[in-house]
This record gives C-alpha cells, sequence and structure tokens, in this order.
C-alpha cells in the first residue's frame, strides 16, 4: 500500500508492515497504530540548510507545502537546494517533481531536516532527457522520533547520466527509496549510499533498477556504520529485463556493526532474463579489521582515535565518488561529527 | 579427458530422456482424495500405532487451515488436492528378505536405471568392492533393504521409516518432528499428514558409519504424489554420509512430491548429505508433465563442534521448490551448502538455503552454481542470519549463475541478517553467460559446440562436483551434459 494513501486516509491498517516482501524490515504498520492528525504548516524562521550556500536557489517544502517543481531548460545548468522540513507531530505528503530536458544539467541537494514525532512521506519524480546530467546529494536529518518516507522514481533517457548519493543519520523508522527505469543507449547510472547510525535508529536505503534496454550501466556503491542498537537496512534490486544485453550492472554494499545489539539486514537481488549481461552483486557485514586496529594503536594512535580513522575511511570511498567539491566538504563535516561525536 | 569423452558419448547415445519408462506393477491404491479417512486407511495400511495416527491426523487438521505459499519465483496451474493418490504400494510378497525375493520387474527397472545396487559383486563374494547400503524406495513402500546386518553390527541402524516407527518407536518420537514442525509450512503439513515411507538412519555415539548410506527414489504410479520422510540422527561424536538420487518416469499429469527430510547432529558429530535430483523435467517446449518438487530439508546442528553438509545437483523437475538449512545451534558447529542447480526447457527452479547462527563461533559456507538454458527460470534464495548470542559466527556466500540463451532467467535472491557485532558475513555473487572468447577457443582447438559448452559447464560447476562422493561426481557430471543437451546453437 502506498504511504501517501494511507496518510491521507489516515487509515493505519493500510500501511505496509513486515508482512510485505518490501517492507519486511520496515515495519510501519506494527509501528504505527493511528495516522497522526494532518500537520499545521511550518512557521517561524528555519534557519539555515546544509547546502544553502551551495546552491543557486532554495526550495523549501514544510510540512509537504511548497513550490514542488524544478525545471531546467536544455542547455541549461543550475545548483538547486531542495529543504524538505518537517515540524511537529503530525502527519504530512508532499510531491516534488524534477524535470531536466536534453542536454541540461542539475545538481541537487535535498536535505531532509526534521523536529518532532511526525510522519512524513515525499514522493519525487525526476524525468531526465537524453544527454542531460543530474548529481543529486540526499543528507537525511530525521529527528529520532520521526517516521519518515521519501520515494524517487527517476525516468532516464538514453545518453543521460545521473548521479545520486543518499546519506543518513537514520529516524525512529525511515526508508529512502530509489526506483530508476534504465533504458540503456549508454544512459550512466550511479546509486550510492551511506548510513551512520546510533542510538535506536533505523535506516532503510532501497533500490530497485530496472534495465530496459540494450547498453546501460549501473554501479552502486551503499556504506553503512551501525551502533548502539541501530539497524541499517540495504534492498537493492537490479532488473535487466529480456533484450536488455549488454546490460553491465554491479553493487555493492558493506557495513561495519560496531556494537553487540545493532542489527543490519540486506537483500541485494538481481533479476535477470538476458543473458549478454554482466552483473555483479557483493555484501559484506562484520566489525572493524583487528589487525588494522592493533596496527594503528601501536603506531601510537589511541584507540577511540583509530576506530574513527578506520570508520572515516571505509565511509570516505563513497564520499570520493561525490562529483561536487562544495558538497563533499560538507557531507565529510557531517560524518566526522556522527563518527567522532 | 576420459570423464570429457565419457561424457560426450553418452550425451550421443541419448535422444529423449532416458529413464521415461513406466514399469507396470499392479498398484495398491488409496482411494483418490484426501481427506481423514485417506490418512487413517495410510496409517492402518502401514499398521502404525495410535500414536502415530494421531500425530498424522493432528497434522492434517494444521493442513486444512494453511495457504499455500505464494513467494517462489515459479508458475503454474492450482494444484488439485483432491485429484490425487496418497498411497500407493507395489505389492509384494511379505517381508522380503533378499533381492531374490523381490519382483523381478522392479529389479529390472533399477537395472535400468543403473542403480548400483551392487549386489552381485557382493553376493559372489567380490573382495574389495564398495559397500554401499541401499534402502531402495519403490513408489512409497521400501521393498528392500541391504547390508541390514553389516550395519547392525556396529550399531547403525538403517531402515525404512515405517520400520522404525515398529521397532524403534522411542527413537521415532523423540526426534520426529523436532528439526521440521507438523506446521512448518503448508508441504512439510502436508507430508506429515499423509507420509509413506522413507529412510530412517540412527548413528549410535562415536560410530563411524563403515560405508555410505544411499536410499534411491523413484516415482512410479501414475498420478501418486510421494510423500517421503527421512530422518536420520548422528549421536555425539558419529559420522555418516547418505546419498540421494531419483529418476522419474515420462508422463503427462503433474505429479507432487513433498518430502522432507530431518536432520539432527549431537556432539562432534557429522552427516554429509548428497543429493542428484534427475526427475522428469517436464516436456521441453510445452512444460507439460513434469515433477513438481516441494521439499523441506533442514539439519539441526544441535552439539558443539557438530556439522553438516548439503551437496545437491538439481536437474530434474518441472519445478523446484526446495531450501535444504542449517539451525547452528550448538557452539562452533558449522554448515555447509553445495549446490548445482540447472533448468532447462520449460523447468522452473526456487532453489537455496538457510544458514541460522544461533551458537558462538559458528561457521557456514553455501557455494551455489545456477545454470539456467532455454525458457527455463532459475532462482537462488538463500538466507544468512546471525542472532544476538551467535559471536564470532562466521559466513562465505557465493553464487554464481551462468545464462545459456536469450530467453531463460536468473535471479539471485539473499537474505543477510546480522544481529551482533561481531559476525562477519559475506556475499558474493555473479551472472554472466558462457563467455564468447572460450568457447572461441575450445572450439578452435577442435571441439564441437556442444562439446565446449560441456567443457567449460562442467569448469564452472567444478567447485560443488568436488563436493561429491565419488560415484556420484560421475553421475552428476554426465548428468550436467544431459540437460543441457541442445541448449546451444
Amino acid at each position: 500500500m502506498s504511504v501517501a494513501a494511507a496518510i491521507k486516509s489516515r487509515d493505519a491498517a493500510t500501511l505496509p508492515g513486515k508482512r510485505d516482501e518490501d517492507w519486511r524490515w520496515t515495519d510501519l504498520r506494527g509501528l504505527i497504530r493511528a495516522v497522526p492528525e494532518p500537520s499545521a504548516p511550518v512557521t517561524g524562521d528555519l534557519g539555515a540548510g546544509p547546502f544553502d550556500a551551495l546552491a543557486d536557489e532554495v526550495i523549501v517544502v514544510g510540512n509537504g507545502v511548497g513550490a514542488a517543481h524544478i525545471d531546467v531548460l536544455p542547455g541549461q545548468t543550475l545548483a538547486v537546494a531542495l529543504r524538505i522540513v518537517s515540524r511537529g507531530d503530525g502527519a504530512h505528503a508532499a510531491r516534488v517533481s524534477v524535470s531536466v530536458e536534453a542536454g541540461g544539467s542539475l545538481i541537487l541537494f535535498e536535505s531532509y531536516e526534521g523536529e518532532g514525532a511526525y510522519l512524513s512521506q515525499t514522493g519525487l519524480i525526476f524525468n531526465v532527457g537524453g544527454g542531460a546530467t543530474v548529481e543529486r546529494i540526499v543528507l537525511a536529518a530525521d529527528s529520532a522520533d520521526g517516521v519518515t518516507v521519501s520515494q524517487a522514481e527517476i525516468d532516464l533517457a538514453p545518453n543521460a547520466a545521473y548521479a545520486q548519493t543518499t546519506l543518513t543519520s537514520g529516524a525512529r523508522r525511515q526508508r529512502l527509496q530509489t526506483t530508476v527505469n534504465h533504458p540503456g543507449g549508454h544512459a550512466a547510472l550511479r546509486l550510492d549510499g551511506v548510513y551512520l547510525l546510533a542510538d535506536k535508529r533505523h535506516a532503510d536505503l532501497t533500490t530497485v533498477v530496472t534495465h530496459g534496454g540494450v547498453d546501460g550501466v549501473t554501479t552502486q556503491l551503499t556504506k553503512g556504520v551501525v551502533r548502539d542498537q541501530a539497524r541499517g537496512v540495504f534492498q537493492g534490486k537490479i532488473i535487466v529485463a529480456e533484450g536488455a544485453d549488454q546490460t553491465d550492472a554491479r553493487m555493492g554494499h558493506h557495513a561495519l556493526v560496531l556494537s553487540d545489539r545493532a542489527e543490519v539486514d540486506a537483500k541485494p537481488e538481481l533479476e535477470i532474463y538476458a543473458d549478454d549481461v554482466a552483473c555483479a552483486h557483493g555484501n559484506t557485514v562484520g566489525a572493524l579489521d583487528g589487525d588494522a586496529l592493533f596496527y594503528a594503536r601501536q603506531r601510537g594512535i589511541p584507540e577511540l582515535e583509530a576506530r574513527a580513522m578506520l570508520t572515516e575511511a571505509f565511509i570516505g570511498q563513497v564520499v570520493d565518488r561525490m562529483e561536487h567539491e562544495g558538497a563533499r566538504h560538507v557531507i565529510r563535516a557531517w560524518a566526522t561529527e556522527r563518527l567522532r561525536g | 579427458m576420459a570423464a570429457v569423452k565419457q561424457t560426450v558419448e553418452h550425451v550421443a547415445s541419448l535422444e529423449k530422456y532416458k529413464h521415461g519408462f513406466v514399469t507396470d506393477i499392479e498398484q495398491d491404491f488409496a482411494p483418490k482424495g484426501l481427506n481423514a479417512d485417506i490418512v487413517r486407511f495410510i496409517s492402518a495400511k502401514k499398521d502404525e500405532p495410535q500414536w502415530m495416527l494421531d500425530w498424522r491426523l493432528d497434522a492434517f487438521e494444521r493442513w486444512l487451515a494453511m495457504d499455500e505459499p505464494d513467494w517462489a519465483k515459479v508458475s503454474f496451474p492450482k494444484i488439485d488436492y483432491q485429484d490425487s493418490y496418497y498411497y500407493a504400494a507395489p505389492k509384494t510378497k511379505t517381508g522380503p528378505l533378499s533381492l531374490d525375493e523381490v519382483d523381478p520387474d522392479i529389479l529390472e527397472t533399477y537395472k535400468k536405471l543403473g542403480i548400483p545396487l551392487r549386489e552381485q559383486e557382493v553376493l559372489a563374494g567380490v573382495v574389495g568392492s564398495p559397500k554401499y547400503a541401499v534402502d531402495a524406495v519403490f513408489d512409497s513402500v521400501s521393498v528392500v533393504t541391504t547390508f541390514k546386518k553389516e550395519l547392525a553390527q556396529v550399531g547403525v541402524i538403517f531402515c525404512s521409516m515405517s520400520e522404525a516407527i515398529r521397532e524403534h518407536p522411542e527413537l521415532v518420537k523423540r526426534y520426529l518432528g523436532t528439526v521440521v514442525p507438523v506446521s512448518d509450512n503448508y508441504f512439510a503439513c502436508l507430508n506429515a499428514a499423509v507420509f509413506s515411507d522413507g529412510s530412517f538412519v540412527y548413528v549410535p555415539p562415536g560410530v563411524r558409519c563403515p560405508m555410505e548410506l544411499s536410499t534411491y527414489f523413484r516415482i512410479n504410479a501414475e498420478n501418486s504424489g510421494q510423500f517421503e520422510r527421512t530422518l536420520i540422527i548422528a549421536d555425539k561424536g558419529a559420522y555418516v554420509s547418505y546419498l540421494e538420487g531419483c529418476t522419474a518416469p515420462m508422463r503427462d499429469e503433474n505429479q507432487l512430491h513433498a518430502a522432507v527430510v530431518e536432520l539432527i547432529v549431537l556432539d562432534d558429530a557429522e552427516i554429509k548429505y548428497s543429493t542428484v535430483q534427475n526427475w522428469y523435467p517436464g516436456d521441453p517446449v510445452t512444460g507439460k508433465g513434469g515433477i513438481y518438487n516441494f521439499v523441506t530439508k533442514r539439519a539441526d546442528c544441535r552439539g558443539d563442534r557438530s556439522k553438516v553438509s548439503w551437496t545437491q545437483v538439481e536437474t530434474g523437475s518441472s519445478i523446484t521448490w526446495k531450501y535444504p538449512s542449517c539451525i547452528l545451534r550448538g557452539n562452533e558447529s558449522s554448515g555447509e551448502f553445495y549446490s548445482i542447480a540447472i533448468t532447462n526447457g520449460r523447468q522452473q527452479a526456487d532453489t537455496g538455503t538457510k544458514m541460522i547462527h544461533l551458537g558462538t563461533n559458528t561457521r557456514s559456507r553455501i557455494i551455489s552454481k545456477g545454470i539456467s538454458a532455454g525458457r527455463s527460470s532459475n532462482t537462488y534464495r538463500g538466507l544468512v542470519s546471525a542472532h544476538p548470542k551467535a559471536k564470532g559466527a562466521r559466513n562465505f556466500t557465493q553464487c554464481d549463475s551462468l545464462l545459456i540463451g536469450k530467453h531463460c532467467a536468473a535471479h539471485t535472491v539473499p537474505y543477510i541478517e546480522a544481529r551482533n557485532g561481531q559476525a562477519k558475513f559475506e556475499h558474493e555473487a555473479t551472472t554472466t553467460r558462457l563467455s564468447d572468447d572460450q568457447l572461441f577457443y575450445a572450439m578452435q582447438r577442435g571441439l564441437s559446440q556442444e562439446e565446449a559448452v560441456q567443457l567449460l559447464v562442467n569448469g564452472f560447476v567444478k567447485e560443488v562436483l568436488q563436493e561429491l562422493p565419488m560415484e556420484f561426481a560421475v553421475e552428476a557430471q554426465k548428468l550436467v551434459a544431459i540437460s543441457l543437451e541442445g541448449s546451444v546453437g
């Protein structure tokens, strides 16, 4: 069931739950007994967003209300900060549509900024034209009591290039989902993610990529660090339709579990109906490498510092794949705060 | 290269499914359909004690309340459970004591299948001939069990399930249904209600079973589902290797097979369970007539340092739904799963394993090789999970898929659940087709296309074939070749 529809109808029984295969590790139905009252509009000063300084334009969607269209004309280059702000304990849903026409270029800094025990859903639709490029950077800073679902659907044209990095510190329950229609035709797709979770936070990074045509490339790298009683979920699915030959798809998910009560659940899935393809996925879950830790300590680095260094290096591989330099600085600072704070 | 040559010759000698013949033996049928009376009929037919009948009836009640699962990536017309026979026994003279007393038709069937009963050698007193204990299951009732005496000398019990219920009720009562509970899943529950027969093995403490035990299955009666129930117990420090192989005759009606295999491994014990499955896969063009294979296989490593190794070569059946699993309960216990699944024609396979780490320092290893050809679909579905108390759990999983042809499908659906900070799980999967370069190279050296494909495929599955006992490995290699016949060019 759609989360947006459940919020609209206020029927908690229609929320997805663990009996739904795609939501088995992110149970909303079992968590939410009653859908909260609709949220009131956001008032007062929201302060600055994390990417305001990097953007040409800032769009704020507060509790589901705000401008919801981003258009990039042919040949135009634009950097937009999209702030999805949630305040209070209500429920709200927002819709955003993004259109990047042929040859256009968009850098989208999308931030989720939450305070309170809200239930929020955001639906995003991207249309990326031929030869257009998009880099989408999602930074989810939800509150520890918030429940957030973000669902993006991306339609690529041949020769388009779409790169995405999703970074999150989790929420009470959080699902960041990306669905991509990949037409092949030399379109290039990168879908990366980082989750750094502490306390009882939960984050679910789910991606579904459907390769529909010949000659498509997809690379995916997601890394996560969980501690305390946090729970990280990764579900990645790559579908290669019949006839989508010469598809090259690679997916990696690697997680560090830094406490005995933390949990990581992963489901890297391949569904292949064409034979001339190269598809692979790798998945590892484990603790920090004891040898590396020992080496660092033996060189005089205190244990906490050594752990932070190794963890930062682990995450760094994903951050380095981001193309926008300014965003890399913002994200490194965000990660350092979380790993050393 | 001898093996390759042999494979090639073997393939050339085959035109169609080799084992597609029906032996006509008078059958003793239960009436068609399924209700409590049929369950009573089966139980009465087998002279079972009241407790066993109660167990069956309880299972039947639960089964009525369950729904058929639909999550696997397979599709088939809805099964009418009332349109099938649930009991069929070949009419035999009472208690065949030796092969001489066995219906010659049955022996003829075995001969056609090439079952290595090894009777002639042993009867002729051939020195040093390999020893195999074969509990041959013909349709539903074990008709002959050999080597019992030699096994009895070391205290190993190897008999049919119905005999175990009569002779060793205390062991059966203690272990039956403790690994796969009655209402574990729809098909296991159905099996608990109507299971016909199967094998029972008990290896006492400290005993290394002196020979490999094997059971041959063969579905023979038209429209009769076969519901095997196998229970193997390796007591402390025991070791046993068990081989299971199956073939079935060609026919038009779909046949349901819902077996349950339970393995119980106590401290320091080990069970090696190998399967070669070669049931009729259905018509290659229409997919009609193949076997439905819905099997529940599970091992419970109850003891510390216990070990289970599952090896399977799945080439037949029109639909396969099978996940041999390991519950790693004992500390330092380990589980292994080696699998080759081959689908061709219209076959659909959804198979894999579950490794459930509960004890500390438990280890598991999964090597799965899937090959799809024709218009078939092949899915690996697996779960690796570590309980919060499973400190130091370790898993390595590798699942590779090979696609041959434009219309087949290969899927990989692994579930990984790590619930503590000291577990280390690694998983890798690849999906590719046969490399053109390698094919070209092999053909350029003088091999035909078919031979080249066989060579490459054998290389692809080698890691798993190596895990099979010698006898099986040769048979399996041939099967791999036969299954992929005509899939290229």
